[in-house]
């Protein structure tokens, strides 16, 4: 966590605002005048540029300060948004990032060049960027000018515009603050007291006269007023009547000085040199509760120790008590342990935000429209592997935009919309995460495969293989099949790496391709330990858990209507046919079913099925604790978790029953 | 039978076991292997899984399977008695530790066999699969069945309904 | 005791490093992310001064202001905004707003213990 690091603190902000930004910004650019979308673009940059000059990146303080400007009068209708600002824009953030890493030496020429890009896109004339400084406002109390007026002290009246006091400025501190500068007089002036039934309590209508003696400029006396200086009354005269004329009356406001701050790369450098504190992981609220209650118990059970140590209770009682102890603690340590787990995991959606850009900017490369669909964003990756994950997905979709999606025209000529279409989707199952990365673009040319194959000596030409062995080629070391070697593609890293790190996280790749139709790679990577939102039900004697993210809805079964559908495999659900799965008969329970059975309805990937249960119990946050490879292999479950009374529940592996239910039906129907 | 699975008489040719009853067998499994006895658990079933593990509980906040070895040794099921007790093991499974609760009669105590009582099992005459047992060692109480958990276990896996649903 | 003082901030680095500087000089500070968290904590306890930024997700300073000063509890604290707007604008609608005075950011923490000591006396 941040800790207590302003510019550890600073920089994982910095990372969290330009990920902010960045979506927002891709949002943008398909909706060019959402007013929502520009604030929230402007407000970023805006903090950006405010946080990054605190902690002393003055280099990125200055150049998004140019972003924010452009941004600024896009807000207030001065200039419209387009794709070509947004994209000035985007690669704006990509400097941005590397004035947070690092010092932004070396980079100034990148930082130029993007904003002559912006001020085009923005219509203006060039400017050489990193001359132009940020003008930033002097502090309030910036001693930038100078008074040579020196007096041997003031005469000054003031009386402060009625609502300061309401307004927080309390007149007393303001004469304490007068009384600090030097030897002090005050007279409280009466004089505009209104009568007592039109005086306003919170208005403060007295006036001071003060006479102030000591080597005192005016700023020091306008300092102590800055706040109110505008609306108040003030009269200032010195005291011993030297060259300078009384002065004067209401005053004005002053403007503020604004003030030229030279970017000081120094001090810039030295600051942003601080090593990079260790990384951070974001952390739910509630998570951090449930550990919060652990240790709570654990401060318990502490007690009873010593409790226990100091009451002299020996022998069996004893040794009972501190077994009894000794078992909670060795439940705790081992809560504790799931729950720092679970700690350390993210959703995926931070992961998959990522290749958001990455298809943008591949849209434009390739000149394909290509859309990215995601999916599952809410899934739950322990936070090594999203990182891990990043390099392969990057290559499988690179890998999809360059070879798999065509060209809108060759698209349209076989009857598919222009728009290309990747989708990138993550879910829990089996106790692992599944990621696949889809597209509906060609699909992968077997004959090329094995035309390429041969030629590289990895098999004998004409080797009969079975399609699965053909497609598994694509994951040997140095196997390529672009023709043309694209800027895209053929950068030396093949799929044989993909694989190599997948298999690094314990994890399998998996391809599936239908030529003309697209093609989809499957990895499958293990989770320890995911936290799921499940439905509790009862199936016979057994609990189960179904996911809940998979459940639609869940509907009654009468037994009269149960009777009726004996011998049938289907329920009319509104306007379609579901398939259903008695689990009591699927899990071979030998129960009696319930009188008020349900069915809840899961579905997954757009196919559904009913599943009928006994009883729904509730639903459940549930820790999913691995089973032990005697169990792993049973397809229906995913694996177990615990329920409050120290009971276990088995978790429904929805793709499975899915896939069983649809399967049993076809099934079924060419029997029937 | 593999190499590794063979016991591990120390140098003085013995080997610190505890000794409990499945059935009308005896059986023995190496001291090191012990993580804990139990009173029985409340246990889940587990719908489609092989027979010899057949259900899991939670131990500790862990979820382990229970075996019944009356399976492997093809005996009948009998209901529980006030002396069953789950030995929990932990052994090497598929490259992974693994604990698994194992269900028997009676735990009766841990003792050191001697390597000169030992003799390989016979390859007739048994009621169940010679590669169950890497051994047998003779007792004056009787004859002691050193079962090879990690064979028991692995044609457990292979033998299983890997749907585990009913058609 | 120590004064009290409500920071709101969206920017965590900001209020990581007011905080520091204001618990290092024995004022009590508790830290809201936004303008509607800086709210619900005015409404909840009373402070000697809050500090708050102008441009936050939420519900903005300026609104944030007006709403503090519509509450009774709150009636004459010291609101300092923070601002690194250069035209007066911004100043003169936070004063409206209800403010007491502000501070240009950046700054430095002498700075924000200096207006500290301003608004709440010594």
């Amino acid at each position: 966590m941040s800790g207590d690091d302003p510019i550890a603190a600073f920089r994982v902000e910095a990372g969290d605002l330009l990920e902010g930004l960045e979506q927002a910004l891709l949002d943008l650019s398909h909706q060019l005048d959402n007013r929502g979308l520009i604030d929230a673009v402007f407000r970023g940059l805006h903090t950006l540029k405010g946080s990054g000059a605190m902690f002393g990146f003055d280099a990125l303080a200055t150049f998004t300060h140019h972003c924010e400007s452009a941004f600024d009068r896009v807000r207030k209708g001065l200039t419209p948004a387009t794709p070509e600002l947004v994209s000035v824009i985007l690669s704006a953030m990509d400097h941005m990032r590397a004035l947070v890493e690092g010092d932004g030496a070396g980079l100034e020429a990148t930082g130029d060049a993007i904003l002559e890009r912006l001020h085009a896109a923005m219509g203006d004339a060039p400017v050489a960027a990193a001359t132009v400084a940020v003008a930033v406002v002097a502090a309030a109390d910036g001693a930038v000018v100078a008074d040579s007026a020196k007096a041997q002290g003031w005469k000054l009246f003031f009386r402060l515009p009625p609502g300061a006091m309401a307004n927080g400025t309390n007149p007393l501190i303001l004469l304490d603050e007068l009384r600090d500068l030097g030897e002090a007089q005050v007279v409280a002036v009466l004089d505009d007291l209104p009568n007592l039934p039109d005086l306003v309590p919170t208005d403060c209508m007295i006036g001071w006269q003060v006479e102030l003696r000591g080597d005192i400029s005016r700023e020091d006396i306008e300092d102590v007023f800055i706040f109110v200086m505008d609306d108040m009354e003030l009269r200032l005269e010195p005291l011993e009547c030297t060259e300078e004329a009384p002065v004067i009356a209401q005053t004005q406001a002053v403007p503020d000085q604004p003030v030229t701050v030279a970017t000081n790369d120094a001090a810039a450098t030295a600051k942003n040199a601080t090593p990079r504190n260790s990384e951070s992981v974001r952390v739910p609220a509630e998570r951090l509760d449930i550990l919060m209650d652990r240790v709570g118990e654990l401060v318990i059970v502490q007690s009873r120790l010593s409790q226990l140590a100091n009451s002299g209770v020996e022998g069996a009682a004893g040794e009972l008590a501190l077994r009894s102890i000794s078992e909670e603690i060795e439940r705790l340590a081992s809560e504790l342990r799931d729950t720092m787990m679970v700690l350390r995991m993210v959703p995926v959606a931070s992961l998959f935000n990522r290749f958001r850009r990455l298809v943008h900017d591949l849209s434009r490369e390739t000149g394909k429209t290509i859309e990215l669909v995601t999916e599952g964003e809410s899934t739950e990756v322990d936070k090594t592997v999203t990182e891990q994950l990043a390099d392969p997905i990057v290559h499988l979709i690179r890998n999809s935009c360059d070879h798999g999606l065509e060209t809108a025209e060759e698209r349209l000529q076989v009857g598919k919309p222009a728009a290309g279409q990747v989708k990138l989707s993550a879910q829990h199952a089996g106790g692992e995460v599944l990621i696949t990365i889809s597209d509906d673009g060609r699909g992968i040319d077997r004959t090329r495969v094995r035309a390429k194959a041969e030629a590289n000596g990895l098999i004998q030409p004409g080797q009969v293989m079975t399609d699965y062995e053909l497609l598994q080629l694509i994951f040997h070391p140095g196997f390529s099949t672009a023709a043309q070697i694209t800027n895209l593609s053929g950068r030396g890293v093949g799929m044989d790496v993909v694989k190599r790190t997948i298999e690094g996280l314990r994890g399998s790749i998996d391809v599936a391709s239908e030529q003309g139709k697209g093609s989809t790679i499957t990895l499958r990577i293990p989770l320890t330990l995911a936290i799921i939102e499940g439905l509790l039900v009862r199936v016979g004697d057994g609990r189960y858990v179904i996911p809940l993210a998979a459940v639609e809805e869940c509907i009654e079964l009468p037994v009269s209507e149960d009777l009726r559908m004996r011998g049938r495999s289907m329920i009319q659900l509104r306007d379609a046919l579901v398939p259903f799965l008695r689990l009591r008969e699927v899990f071979n329970t030998g129960t009696e079913p319930d009188q008020f059975q349900k069915i809840v309805v899961i579905s997954t990937g757009g196919e559904r099925v009913g599943l009928v249960v006994d009883q729904i119990i509730g639903s459940h946050q549930t820790v999913i604790k691995s089973m032990s490879s005697l169990h792993r292999e049973i397809g229906s479950f995913s694996g177990a978790t615990i329920l409050g009374d120290g009971g276990v529940a088995l978790i429904l592996d929805v793709m499975h029953l899915v896939a069983f239910g649809q399967q049993r039906e076809a099934r079924l129907r060419a029997v029937g | 039978m593999a190499e590794s699975n063979k016991p591990q008489w120390n140098e003085d040719g013995q080997l610190e076991v505890l000794t409990f009853d499945v059935g009308e067998e005896r059986l023995a499994v190496e001291a090191v292997m012990i993580r804990e006895i139990l009173d029985l658990l409340p246990e889940t079933k587990v719908p489609g899984a092989p027979d010899l593990v057949g259900s899991i509980v939670n131990f500790r906040g862990k979820i382990i399977p229970i075996a019944d070895l009356r399976v492997a040794f093809g005996m009948a099921i009998e209901p529980s008695t006030p002396d069953s007790r789950i030995v929990v093991i932990e052994t090497e499974l598929d490259g992974e530790q693994t604990h698994i609760g194992l269900r028997t009669d009676k735990v009766h105590e841990v003792a050191l066999l001697n390597q000169r009582d030992a003799a390989d099992t016979p390859a007739v005459g048994l009621r169940w699969r010679r590669d169950y047992a890497r051994g047998l060692v003779r007792r004056p109480d009787g004859v002691i069945v050193l079962p090879d958990l990690p064979q028991i276990f692995q044609s457990a896996q292979r033998g299983g309904d890997r749907m585990g649903l009913a058609y | 005791m120590s004064a009290s003082i409500l920071t709101v901030d969206d920017s965590s680095s900001v209020r990581v490093a007011t905080r520091i500087a204001l618990t290092g000089a024995g004022y009590s500070v508790t830290e809201a992310v936004d303008g509607m968290d800086g709210l619900n904590k005015a409404r909840a306890a009373k402070f000697d001064m809050i500090l708050t930024d102008l441009n936050m997700p939420n519900m903005d300073g300026l609104s944030m202001i007006r709403e503090i000063r519509k509450l009774g509890n709150q009636a004459g604290t010291p609101i300092i905004f923070l601002t690194t707007e250069s035209d007066d604008a911004m100043k003169q609608a936070a004063k409206a707003a209800g403010a007491t005075g502000w501070l240009v950011k950046p700054f430095v923490p002498d700075q924000l213990l200096k207006i500290a000591r301003k608004v709440l006396g010594r």
